[in-house]
């Protein structure tokens, strides 16, 4: 009997290589961390189920879901704005699982598990805001996209979505879910578009 | 340092003496200064010929000091970074430049192809409509090869660009075009409003015409109150200016686009650095503040090296401290030009006499002639008396008949100005005419676009800031921005004062369009030939159409047209503008979408493990799919294919299908919204089941196919083919909310959420025995044909397995989460070891489907029904569906369409290729008699010959007959059989057991 | 070119793919094939306002109804789609 390992593989494996990237000897403008393990869930009310949708998610996660394109933080959760009357829930991995969401939405609610069908990106630092208008065509602006602003969006012709987490050492923070089947592509784009920045490539298993 | 720059004045201009720099024009060098443009320090260098003409390759030099330069264009750079066409006159110099001149052979000074000037008499206006017409066959051996080889201009460099381009966009409130004292003004006024803005530039340094004409602004010099304004714009964080850049094009919706030299300037782009940036810009509110351009007054040998414009000559003098003639005549018909004599003079330059066509001159310049010595002459130019080293004498025709000569080495020319009313008819807005400046302005500009200054024709340095400050502040507040603004700057109002004057009279050639040689007698001859309307005048005499899109000639050829057709210039109308504004390099647009990067790519989860096994991939669409496993010593791809198909067939294989698209289908109407948009119903499927599907188009051709499985009450788990898959996921979100939007139907892409590979052959069962957990029944019994359900893997990873088979094997398809298909291909491989396992590819998967008669891409073609596919039986009479009224036509069911069937070879040694046409036998191919075609085709192991499926007309009842392929394509023709398209296991046995 | 999606903002036409005449509705089952000939391919050629499917596939996915002038390219309302082309029942 053959002995088997199931290793997750992420669809940056082979592309993303820690460490320096573009332009060297001067602080990197662009920082760009994969974040390894999520959980990523497609919630999607049940036609006229919309506001008990909401009101069962708001029991569940302590705050209301976004009904407009936004990224809410929950203790243990970001819910992020898909579309009309649906989010995603977005933990860290085995927190909030098909299973466990399940039991407390799956009446109003049809889910979807996405949690391997997209590859998570975050990228900050002082030239975040410059790369990201390389490849997405929308307003990125502090006033146009604060914190917890949300965009199901595209680019490079690949459908992502979009969110600006908290600020780190006063910098905007994005967060990108992209397909994983696009990843390595949409990645070397994104390398292509910062290396003029220098860039410091990572990834993690934390949030 | 290379050579002395004998046309340098000692001191003054914007250029930086100490940062000297060495560059080379046609192998000769030079030096010139940080801050020139190659122009500059040609001049700088007393270089006068820079170029020949485009068609009579005469001699040319320096025109203008900008983007409207028809002249002076050099290839710039060498190797692969050689580019043509550029314009000596925006080319900022750095240290190595390397400049050639154009069109001439062997030489810039000696060009055999100047001898087209004797033959100008057939080189006029619709040369070519009127001499390349006979003999026709002539056209493509002799007439084409020749033109070809005497046109164009410069060489491109005919070598991939090594340079990276770069695409961006950016969003601002007020977008502004110009950075000279209206955009500036405008700039202060919306920053300070609170506005977003961007300043775009052409110039690399900023101020406009401020750096060249000075002024006073404020009570300070106009060099003082740049700075300081430019201190105030940096100091705004919304505002920012982009210099190096041209705003060339507008678009709907308020989307401009512009082109940024971001390392042009440079020898080449230092490491990780883009070459150029196309901007895309989103902007609420325009203002146009890119001024106006200075026309030429056409006469006799106004192209004569050392004619120059007036505007551009003073700035060679103001701002670059270089001398293009040592005594200069100035020919003018309105007071600017007279600005130039002041600046040469300033310059300690000599001022040879100024011939002005109005019919007086203020008392101030009558005073200024008497008192540095020069005479002023009313009348006109009427010829030039010179040649490639320049201006020597200059005819001049005095108001009341007489003559008159000035020798001078160089002629500065005012025919007024021209606002730049290209950004603001690009939405097909016409300009109107204006009678006291004798010009263009801008009207009917695009939605939120306002031209100020110059552009909008007030010239004055008063009302372009006061302009440009009004229009700003309004920009701003129509975006939303009502912050203080203060007071706009104040500036005098120079006189302009100008007399229109076009076309002199004269002997020899009058050029209005410089670059495309277009002379004023070939605008008459149009006129004369009937090509009246402006818009058959460009086309017919080319004028306006080369590089330079007519900026310093289009207005003076209506002029002319008018003059020669007797109607007003007004009357004569403009042609339409069009963007791009200037030039845009190709690699721009295509940004960093090029060679592998060229579109997005999509790779299957086990990608880099068929990588690793040396897998050949083919594109199919945006994916990477593997096509076979070459092995070492196989010969070809149809050796390793065919080994993959017999080692399947005699075994086990598996092959990823995670292309396939994949839609998770929720909501308790979910089977009732799969029987709306299959032609077979769904509802009725098992929990644990998958059935085949097939779509139609709402006119009854069929759309796409795919198994659907059921894997709870109310949710079904849909495939559809990988070319579709996109396409029909918009489709049934467009079912479910437009169409059908009282079903409880939710929709969801799963494609990249599971990885799934086929696994086909008689030992399947065998190697999924190693894989899943003891406990599942994988039996005939436990798990029968077309079942579908979640089991359990060793080491407790869930799957999905669906009993489908599109090989006409013993086959399973194996669903698990994407990130684990890597660890799922290298784990078949390990547990199917005992039993031979071979992965297969495409290439393999498409054999088996042709010899198990499975239809496809090619079948699915878009003009075929249910029917012709032979699953017409599947089209439910129960329920309606989309598609089933229109699939129903006469047409669409008459007994002659071309339907499915197998061919093959009479001749068992012969080669199938797709494409080709089914004519009954015995009878001559034709139109007539043409009864389908060759769809797809393989060399089929199983069968040890070539198979293929055709559409055929009445096809299914003519199984047996031998019919005739004609493929003329390839020049091939021979007999096949029809037969049933079930290669291969017809009763299906093999997969049901 | 840009559409306001009503739920995402205003986007760029590259997130957005054009369907067509957003002025027939499918008829209901029993209909005649004149009357689904005319649904499926007799479209009015409006010079000035008409009514188009968009679908904001770049983005929420979701169905638009955009009313848009063909002279001039000029956007007067997007509104969700949803049940545009819904046959009338007893209509």
């Amino acid at each position: 009997m053959a002995e088997f390992s199931w290793a997750p593989r992420s669809s940056l494996e082979k592309a993303l290589v820690a460490g320096a990237h573009g332009t060297r000897g001067i602080e990197a403008g662009i920082s760009l961390t994969e974040i390894r393990n999520f959980d990523l869930i497609q919630v999607m009310a049940r036609r006229g189920q919309a506001a008990e949708l909401a009101k069962v998610a708001k029991a569940r996660f302590g705050v209301a879901a976004p009904n407009a394109p936004k990224a809410i933080q929950t203790s243990d959760a970001t819910l992020i704005w898909s579309g009309p009357d649906q989010f995603f829930v977005l933990s860290k991995g085995g927190k909030h699982t098909m299973q466990t969401l399940a039991t407390s939405l799956s009446g109003p609610a049809s889910l979807s598990d996405q949690s391997h069908a997209r590859v998570l990106i975050s990228i900050s630092d002082a030239k975040a805001r410059a790369m990201l208008a390389k490849l997405s065509s929308i307003d990125l602006h502090p006033d146009a996209f604060a914190v917890g602003a949300a965009a199901a969006t595209s680019m490079d012709h690949t459908s992502v979505t979009l969110w600006r987490g908290g600020d780190r050492d006063g910098l905007a923070v994005f967060n990108l879910l992209v397909f994983a089947t696009f990843a390595e592509s949409l990645w070397h784009m994104i390398l292509d578009s910062a290396a003029e920045y220098g860039v410091d490539i990572g990834h993690s298993k934390e949030f | 340092m290379a050579g002395a720059q004998t046309h340098r004045l000692g001191n003054a201009g914007l250029i930086d003496r100490s940062a000297p720099l060495n560059f080379r024009f046609d192998g000769k060098a030079f030096s010139g200064f940080q801050g020139d443009t190659l122009a500059s320090a040609l001049i700088a260098n007393g270089v006068k010929l820079v170029g020949r003409s485009f068609k009579y390759h005469r001699p040319r030099g320096i025109l203008t000091s900008g983007s409207e330069e028809p002249n002076a264009l050099v290839e710039l750079r060498t190797g692969a970074r050689r580019e043509p066409n550029t314009k000596a006159t925006t080319a900022e110099l750095y240290e190595g430049l390397e400049a050639a001149s154009q069109n001439r052979w062997p030489s810039l000074r000696h060009d055999v192809m100047s001898v087209n000037q004797l033959f100008a008499p057939i080189f006029v206006a619709g040369f070519y409509y009127k001499t390349f017409m006979w003999p026709a066959k002539f056209w493509e051996a002799i007439y084409e090869p020749a033109i070809r080889r005497a046109a164009g201009l410069g060489r491109a460099a005919g070598i991939a660009d090594p340079d990276h381009y770069d695409k961006a966009w950016a969003h601002c409130d007020v977008l502004i075009a110009g950075s000279g004292p209206a955009g500036l003004a405008a700039a202060l006024s919306a920053g300070r409003s609170g506005a977003r803005v961007i300043l775009c530039e052409e110039d690399f340094t900023l101020g406009g015409r401020l750096l060249s004409d000075g002024g006073t602004i404020d009570g300070l010099p106009a060099a003082a109150w740049l700075s300081k304004t430019l201190d105030e714009l940096a100091a705004m964080p919304d505002v920012r200016i982009i210099p190096r850049t041209t705003l060339f094009g507008v678009y709907d919706g308020g989307t401009y686009g512009a082109i940024e030299r971001v390392n042009d300037h440079l020898p080449s782009p230092p490491e990780h650095q883009v070459r150029q940036r196309l901007w895309r810009i989103v902007a609420r509110r325009c203002v146009v503040a890119a001024g106006a351009i200075e026309r030429p007054i056409v006469f006799a040998g106004n192209d004569t090296p050392g004619v120059m414009m007036a505007s551009a000559m003073r700035t060679y003098v103001a701002r670059y401290a270089a001398t293009p003639a040592k005594r200069i005549a100035l020919f003018t018909n309105n007071e600017d030009g007279w600005r130039t004599v002041e600046t040469a003079l300033g310059a300690g330059l000599q001022i040879a006499a100024v011939i002005d066509a109005r019919p007086d001159v203020s008392p101030a310049h009558r005073s200024l002639a008497s008192k540095s010595g020069f005479p002023v002459l009313h009348g006109s130019v009427s010829g030039v008396d010179g040649g490639k080293d320049g201006v020597r004498k200059i005819a001049v025709s005095l108001t009341g008949g007489a003559r008159a000569e000035v020798e001078a080495d160089g002629l500065a020319v005012s025919g007024g100005w021209n606002p730049a009313v290209g950004l603001t008819s690009y939405h097909r807005g016409r300009p109107t005419w204006r009678d006291d400046i004798a010009a263009f302005v801008p009207d009917g500009a695009p939605p939120g676009m306002v031209a100020a200054g110059a552009a909008n024709g007030d010239f004055g340095l008063g009302a372009c800031l006061s302009q440009g400050f009004a229009a700003g502040a309004a920009a701003a507040r129509d975006a939303g921005h009502n912050g203080k603004a203060g007071i706009a700057p104040v500036a005098d109002d120079e006189v302009f004062s100008l007399t229109p004057l076009w076309h002199v009279a004269g002997k020899g050639k009058a050029f209005v369009d410089y670059q495309h040689d277009v002379t004023a007698s070939d605008i008459e001859l149009a006129q004369r030939e009937g090509f009246e309307s402006v818009e058959h005048l460009k086309r017919y005499t080319t004028l306006g159409m080369a590089t330079d899109q007519g900026k310093t000639s289009n207005v003076a050829g209506l002029a002319i047209m008018a003059a020669v057709s007797g109607r007003s210039i007004p009357e004569t109308g403009t042609t339409i503008y069009r963007p791009p504004y200037v030039p845009v390099a190709i690699g721009a647009f295509a940004g960093h979408h090029r060679d592998e990067t060229f579109h997005a790519t999509r790779l299957t989860p086990s990608h880099h493990w068929a990588v690793e096994q040396g897998a050949v991939f083919v594109d199919t669409g945006l994916w990477k799919r593997a096509q076979w496993y070459p092995r070492a010593g196989e010969k070809d791809w149809l050796e390793s294919v065919t080994r993959e198909v017999k080692a399947v067939r005699g075994g086990v294989g598996f092959c990823d299908v995670s292309t396939l698209g994949k839609i998770d289908v929720h909501g308790s109407d979910a089977g009732a919204f799969l029987d709306r948009v299959y032609i077979n119903t769904f509802s009725n499927l098992a929990v644990g089941k998958a059935r085949y599907g097939l779509m139609l188009r709402e006119d009854g051709i069929v759309y796409d196919d795919g198994t659907t499985s059921r894997l709870a009450e109310d949710h079904y788990f849909l495939t559809t083919t990988t070319a579709k898959a996109g396409l029909v996921m918009q489709h049934l979100e467009f079912c479910r909310q437009v169409l059908f939007p009282e079903l409880d139907v939710q929709l969801t892409s799963v494609s990249d959420q599971w990885a799934q590979f086929s696994i086909a052959g008689p030992k399947t069962r065998d190697l999924l025995k190693e894989i899943v957990d003891p406990a599942e029944d994988l039996s005939n019994e436990g798990f029968p044909f077309m079942g579908a359900r979640e089991v359990t893997l060793r080491g407790g990873l869930k799957a999905r397995l669906f009993r489908i088979s599109f090989s006409g094997e013993m086959a399973f398809e194996i669903s698990v989460p994407a990130r684990f298909g890597d660890a799922m291909a290298r784990n078949l491989m390990l547990a199917g070891a005992p039993f031979g396992v071979t992965p297969y590819g495409t290439e393999a998967l498409g054999v088996m489907r042709v010899e198990k008669g499975h239809i496809a891409g090619p079948e699915l073609s878009g003009t075929t029904t249910a029917a012709d596919l032979g699953l017409g039986k599947m089209m439910s009479t129960k329920k309606d569906y989309i598609g089933r009224v229109m699939a129903g036509r006469e047409a669409l069911v008459a007994p002659d369409r071309q339907v499915v069937v197998g061919i093959k070879p009479t001749d068992k040694a012969r080669r199938l290729r797709s494409g080709a046409h089914i004519i009954p036998k015995g009878q001559t191919p034709g139109p007539g008699n043409d009864q389908g075609y060759v769809t797809s085709v393989c060399f089929s192991p199983t069968s040890d010959q070539w198979i293929g499926l055709a559409l055929v007309e009445r096809g299914r009842e003519r199984i047996g007959e031998i019919v005739h392929a004609h493929d003329p394509l390839r020049g091939e023709d021979y007999d096949v059989e029809l037969c049933n398209p079930v290669f291969y296991d017809p009763d299906g046995g093999r997969q049901r057991g | 070119m840009r559409i306001v999606c009503p739920f995402c903002g205003e986007r760029e036409l590259g997130e957005f793919t054009y369907l067509g005449d957003a002025k027939p509705v499918r008829p209901e089952a029993g209909a005649s094939e004149d009357e689904v000939f005319d649904y499926v391919y007799l479209r009015d050629n409006v010079a000035g306002e008409t009514s188009e499917y968009w679908y904001h596939g770049g983005g929420c996915r979701t169905w638009l109804k955009v009313t848009r002038n063909t002279l001039t390219h000029e956007i007067s309302s997007v509104e969700p789609a949803a049940g545009a082309g819904a046959a009338k029942v007893g209509a």
